[in-house]
């Protein structure tokens, strides 16, 4: 079955039918309308049904027996020690974890982390963070960080993507090279991160991990000093410019600043 | 008065331009020679709105929420994680070398900074083009900008500006599938209209920066799902022909001071809403104005225009010619009317000098008709 839509997707679904109604009425057409308006009714429905999803993985209710999300994703960015997008997360713990992740219970995790921070800084041993634009230290679309990395670790350079990409196929190689029986979705997952990198698999399907490191290694030996230059350079400026909460949640964009002058 | 005045009074009283994006532009040069729609997309009228209220309500351009999410997803595939399934595509199929493994997402959350966000891509891709190939790879969601009728058009385009040795490309990635090579060639020719509007802005774009516009390339990259698997593949496609037909239309647009002369005085495509928006002139009122500036039908119109269903209407009515398509059209070069055809071919009218041509391949088709009409009878 498809993902059921995410909080975001479904504002999108539900102001786009809100318009598409304006428009049917508009033209007169009031069957259209109608026949929207009850797609607009299902579709508020799934929206509420979502909230409370989020809502419920975020908080760990009592009874649920899985680790709360933001437990799960620090295990999941430890074990790839890189920033990371949602869909990453969610692909990694199909392969490694029980139970279910989905996308749209991160939307609001990186959220919620800052107002926890911003209330009580420092109080927790950890927080889930952003990563940083290299050049304009604002937070970088759609990652998650851990803030007790290095900071340059967080910075989102040019050539970062990709680093962070070789960085976390050697991880994931190691820990399934340290799994006694790994799962067929862990192999699925090697296999179509080895993919994306020269020489990592033998055969269409088939990857080992010792192969994976060794081609993501060479190839990270040829991005790996640039990389580090931009992002360190980077780091600086941010701890120079930036306080703390700035430096995990990244400096304001433009149009924040507006809004607040 | 001024054209923005004469533009402002076409599209009615406080009425605000509709937007253009890479899709409406594209459908600009569907039908390059039609002034109704030139004048009406240069006014940035609601032909949506206006097609609806003739009673001819439009039936384009409406993808199903299922084929919005398919692609959605196929583009986030292809894209996730700095573009690593693009890389290996075009470092597979291009030989794109390793060391350039750039990407830099230029896209934002928020559009209320649109003129910054057009500067901040301007000078990424310049300083591409100052130094070597080593300053830059992929660009996503680079914000781009075309004049059309003397007035900036910001695109946001969902494609990536990929840099292999000294030239751009723009990489459009689409979820129709490539099967044994071949796909749909509709959809590769609407892909390529709407990757020459890319092709063109990112031209401007550079040429702004004082660049050569040629640095980009007018073959696109399409990227596709290949076999009906999910595995994207990638193949050049040559958009020089769409380019010209681009340009005209945008330097049409552009002199559309001429295209006003030809308007008759007053003639505007207000709808005069009321309080809640809904339109109070009467159909056949706004029926009136529209059939005061020259239109051409053709049945491409019908994918590519929201005032198509009018329009054929209009044309079935008039007994024309160009309603049958342009192959019928041109076969029939200076016949425009259904019931001249009609009497050149029966030969109840005698042709002019320069219809002689038309009258003969008539008669021809006349014959053959009637000769077969013989044999079932
Ligand atoms: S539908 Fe009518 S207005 Fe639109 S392009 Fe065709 S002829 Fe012109």
């Amino acid at each position: 079955m498809a993902d059921p839509l995410g909080i975001e997707e479904l504002d999108q679904r539900i102001s786009e039918v809100k318009t598409e109604i304006r428009k049917a009425v508009s033209a007169q057409d009031f069957a259209q309308a109608s026949r929207l308006r009850t797609q607009l009714r299902a579709l508020e429905a799934q929206w509420h049904g979502a909230l409370e999803l989020a809502e419920s993985s975020v908080s760990g209710k009592p009874g649920n027996m899985q680790l709360p999300v933001r437990e799960t994703v620090h295990q999941i960015l430890t074990l790839l020690a890189v920033p990371a997008a949602p869909r990453t997360i969610v692909a990694v713990h199909a392969a490694f974890f029980a139970g279910e992740l989905a996308g749209s219970q991160l939307t609001y995790l990186r959220r919620d982390e800052e107002r926890s921070f911003r209330t009580a800084p420092h109080g927790r041993p950890y927080y889930l963070c952003s990563a940083l634009t290299y050049d304009r230290l604002t937070a970088a679309r759609g990652l998650i960080a851990v803030s007790s990395w290095p900071l340059h670790r967080r910075i989102v350079g040019t050539l970062s993507a990709r680093v962070d990409y070789l960085r976390s196929a050697i991880k994931l190689a190691e820990h399934i090279d340290r799994t006694d029986r790994p799962s067929p979705a862990a192999q699925r997952l090697l296999w179509q991160v080895a993919a994306g990198i020269p020489n990592a698999s033998a055969s269409f399907g088939d990857a080992r991990p010792a192969s994976v490191i060794e081609a993501a290694t060479a190839e990270l030996s040829v991005h790996d000093d640039d990389d580090r230059v931009q992002r360190e350079q980077a780091a600086r400026r941010a701890r120079k410019q930036l306080g703390d909460a700035e430096q995990l949640f990244g400096a304001p964009t433009l149009s924040a600043v507006r809004k607040a002058g | 008065m001024s054209t923005q005045l004469r533009l402002d009074a076409l599209r009615g009283s406080g009425v605000i331009a509709k937007p253009h994006n890479a899709r409406t532009i594209a459908a600009l040069t569907r039908n390059p020679g039609c002034t109704r729609r030139a004048v009406m997309d240069a006014a940035g009228v609601d032909k949506d709105k206006t097609a609806a209220a003739t009673g001819h309500p439009a039936s384009i351009g409406k993808l199903s929420p299922l084929a919005v999410a398919r692609g959605q997803g196929f583009e986030a595939r292809v894209k996730s994680q700095g573009g690593a399934e693009l890389l290996r595509l075009l470092r597979e199929n291009l030989g794109l070398p390793i060391p350039q493994a750039h990407y830099l997402d230029l896209g934002g959350d928020d559009d209320s900074v649109i003129g910054g966000r057009y500067l901040r891509s301007r000078s990424a891709l310049a300083a591409s083009a100052d130094s070597g190939p080593d300053a830059g790879t992929l660009f996503d969601h680079p914000m781009l900008r075309l004049q059309i009728a003397g007035v900036w058009v910001y695109l946001e385009p969902d494609m990536v500006a990929f840099r292999l040795e000294d030239k751009f490309y723009i990489i459009e990635i689409k979820s129709f599938a490539i099967v044994d090579g071949v796909a749909d060639p509709g959809d590769v020719t609407r892909a390529a209209i709407q990757s020459s509007v890319y092709v063109l802005a990112l031209r401007n774009l550079l040429a702004d920066a004082g660049h050569d516009p040629n640095l980009v390339a007018d073959q696109v990259i399409l990227v596709c799902p290949k076999d009906f698997s999910n595995q994207p593949t990638a193949h050049f496609v040559d958009v020089r022909k769409q380019l010209t037909v681009l340009r005209r239309q945008l330097a049409r647009m552009a002199d559309i001071d001429r295209l006003l002369d030809s308007l008759p005085d007053g003639v505007t495509f207000d709808l005069a809403p009321d309080a809640h928006g809904l339109p109070t002139r009467s159909a056949a009122d706004l029926a009136h104005a529209l059939r005061s500036v020259e239109a051409r039908y053709a049945p491409e119109c019908l994918s590519a225009c929201e005032l198509a269903l009018f329009c054929r209407h209009d044309a079935h009515d008039a007994h024309s010619t160009a309603a049958l398509g342009r192959t019928v059209r041109e076969e029939l070069g200076g016949v425009d009317c259904t019931s001249t055809a009609v009497a050149l071919g029966t030969g109840t009218l005698v042709p002019t000098d320069d219809l002689v041509q038309a009258a003969e391949t008539l008669r021809a088709a006349h014959a053959l008709r009637t000769a077969i009409l013989g044999q079932l009878a």
